[in-house]
């Protein structure tokens, strides 16, 4: 176990490496700089803002700097907003993003996993059928759609919600269910199959045979076994809420990091995209680790090697 | 002579071959909701072919006092902020989705073939070195990696340098409304689950008898790879490419919608909600329509996808 956990920490370094290599190789080959403006500056002055951040060095020193500068949780300074340090950017909107994504996990996690258990426990009755065309209507209508649908039913028609921005917990509700929906749908057919599986095999009749009460045959045998397969997408999950919070961050004018990035690429703001890319791959990576432990701890028959 | 016709009276007593695919096929009819997304999904191809003779509008231009017009007889489904006939453009928009649909399927479908038989039928060293690659690139996130892709390509090649490598890119680019440079970033981003399946199924494959067979009567190395392993992976490949279609539907209108995609005016529908969306108090058909039209067909290509897994996979339950 634990030396699984340092195998997978390590791990994370190569990938830290290509990742910073390629957007850094990438962003750099994009023609323009972060210095182009309408009205063209004097070369001198340009000249001049290059050598204060180091853009007129050699691309390999500023890369070395940069991971340099990246191990020491030092980012650098913004480009763009030039009194900020991208460590400021980071904190502030970063809390932002991971309570959408908290917000919008928690509904697919609650809503979606129950959903899904009492379809299986009530196979082919008219129960199952209507929440699986839930589900699927809810993994076709993408977060473009939905949240202009969601605005305009519940901020701007019944006025229960406000229609966009940040601030009180009252703001969540509708980008969350927005960003939430479609991990419910697969949180809740996912639960669904995997339970409708795990019903059939031999350690269910014995428990039934054993004349445990069919509802904790299914909430403690079945359920607790068909999870496993379950927690599998939750890494993908969570990682496909990070960056789907860009959509939604832009319907809602949330002042969060996904939207943010879209703007540090058009104004080739180097530092933060860096910095976005690396803190978006450790999430990532970090929650398929944790993903892979979990395994272990549902299903003592895994093995770690 | 007498052996002969008792063999050939045997073969005809057995029944038809039952092969996987025809099996298939018939579980695939069998189920209704396959069906309406499959009915759903040919009557969207035949509007994007047709769209030229069934849109009653052109797509590219409307008249300055029809802007935000709201529907009426004339203009079904209204008028955008430039006064187009949002139904025609919703009808064009169907070619943009459809094409992104097939054609970034299939570029990513050949990336991730290729990219899996090569490491899979070399094995050894290559194999790891290959794997380990893609293992890292699942680590980076998709939708940053394709926003710079699609931010590079845009300005590097949005010259009018006709005989360069960079003039000819861009001239097919814009000829074809801003779709060929989304074609690539689909591909270059979205191969890596195909090359980690195909290169499963070679590893199986490769030890079956009949492969075992061919090796021992001699064939070459190349035939072995075309003519005994592809055909047999291609089958299940193309049924998991197929199940993708609804993400990369998403990605066109997801580059679409933050401005990455198609060069206005091509109408896509991702961009019509991005133009929508913010004068919705008022003009909600801005968006309506859009939204309409793009889950409608994720719709149909996910009961169709599941309808398809479902007839491969008999031992999940229904």
């Amino acid at each position: 176990m634990f030396e699984f956990v340092v195998r997978r920490i390590l791990w994370v370094i190569p990938i830290i490496l290509v990742v910073s290599s390629i957007t850094f190789l990438l962003m750099h080959s994009i023609p323009g700089g972060p210095f182009d403006a309408e009205k063209a500056l004097p070369q001198a002055i340009i000249d001049n803002l290059n050598a204060k951040y180091h853009l007129d060095d050699p691309l390999w020193k500023q890369y070395v700097d940069y991971m340099w500068g990246f191990m020491r949780f030092d980012l650098g300074p913004s480009i763009a907003y030039r009194s900020r340090t991208v460590n400021d950017i980071l904190a502030q909107q970063w809390p932002v993003t991971g309570l959408l994504g908290l917000a919008s996990f928690g509904i697919a996690v609650f809503f979606g996993i129950p959903l899904g258990v009492i379809s299986a426990i009530k196979q082919n009755s008219l129960i199952d059928y209507g929440s699986m065309w839930i589900s699927m209507l809810g993994l076709s209508i993408p977060n473009m759609a939905m949240g202009p649908l969601l605005i305009w039913i519940f901020a701007l028609k019944l006025k229960w919600f406000p229609v966009a921005t940040w601030g009180t917990p009252i703001h969540i509700v509708l980008p969350a269910i927005t960003l939430g929906t479609a991990y419910m749908a697969m949180f809740a057919r996912m639960t669904r199959a995997s339970m409708l599986q795990v019903v059939r095999e031999e350690y269910i009749q014995t428990a039934r045979a054993k004349g445990v009460r069919e509802i904790w045959v299914m909430l403690k045998h079945t359920l607790r076994n068909a999870l496993i397969p379950v927690t599998t997408i939750a890494g993908p999950a969570f990682a496909g809420m990070m960056t789907g919070s860009m959509i939604v961050e832009r319907i809602f004018a949330i002042p969060g990091i996904g939207k943010y990035y879209v703007t540090s690429v058009g104004n080739r703001d180097y530092p933060v995209i860096m910095a976005t890319t690396l803190v978006f791959a450790l999430a990532v990576v970090f929650m398929n680790m944790l993903v892979d432990i979990s395994y272990g701890i549902l299903d003592p028959r895994i093995r770690y090697n | 002579m007498f052996k002969e016709r008792k063999i050939r009276k045997l073969s005809e007593r057995t029944p038809k071959p039952r092969s996987l695919w025809r099996d298939a096929w018939r579980r695939l009819i069998r189920n209704k909701a396959a069906i309406v997304g499959g009915f759903i999904i040919i009557s969207l191809i035949i509007i994007a072919v047709g769209a030229t003779w069934i849109a009653p509008y052109t797509y590219t231009e409307g008249r300055i006092q029809d802007n935000y017009l709201h529907p009426n007889s004339e203009h079904l489904m209204g008028c955008d902020f430039m006064g187009r006939d949002i139904m025609s453009r919703i009808i064009y928009g169907a070619r943009i989705s459809l094409s992104a649909a097939f054609v970034g399927a299939l570029t990513s479908f050949i990336i991730g073939v290729v990219y899996g038989l090569t490491s899979g039928f070399f094995g050894g060293k290559v194999d790891n070195v290959m794997m380990r690659f893609v293992d890292i690139m699942f680590g980076f996130p998709t939708l940053i990696l394709i926003i710079l892709l699609m931010v590079y390509f845009k300005s590097t090649f949005s010259v009018i340098e006709p005989g360069t490598f960079r003039g000819v890119m861009s001239a097919i680019d814009r000829s074809m409304g801003g779709m060929f440079f989304i074609f690539i970033g689909i591909g270059i981003t979205s191969w890596l689950g195909m090359a980690r399946l195909v290169r499963g199924m070679v590893l199986s494959v490769r030890e079956k008898e009949y492969v075992e067979a061919a090796r021992a009567v001699g064939a070459p190395k190349t035939r072995l790879l075309f003519r005994h392993v592809f055909p047999n992976v291609l089958g299940p490949a193309i049924v998991a490419q197929a199940l993708q279609i609804p993400g990369f539907i998403l990605y066109e209108a997801f580059l679409s919608f933050i401005g990455l995609g198609v060069n206005p005016p091509t109408p896509s529908w991702g961009m019509m909600l991005s133009e929508g969306y913010v004068g919705m108090r008022s003009h909600f058909h801005l968006v309506l329509w859009p939204a309409v039209a793009i889950s409608i067909t994720l719709f149909a290509f996910n009961f169709l996808g599941d309808g398809v897994r479902d007839a491969f996979d008999p031992k999940q339950t229904r």
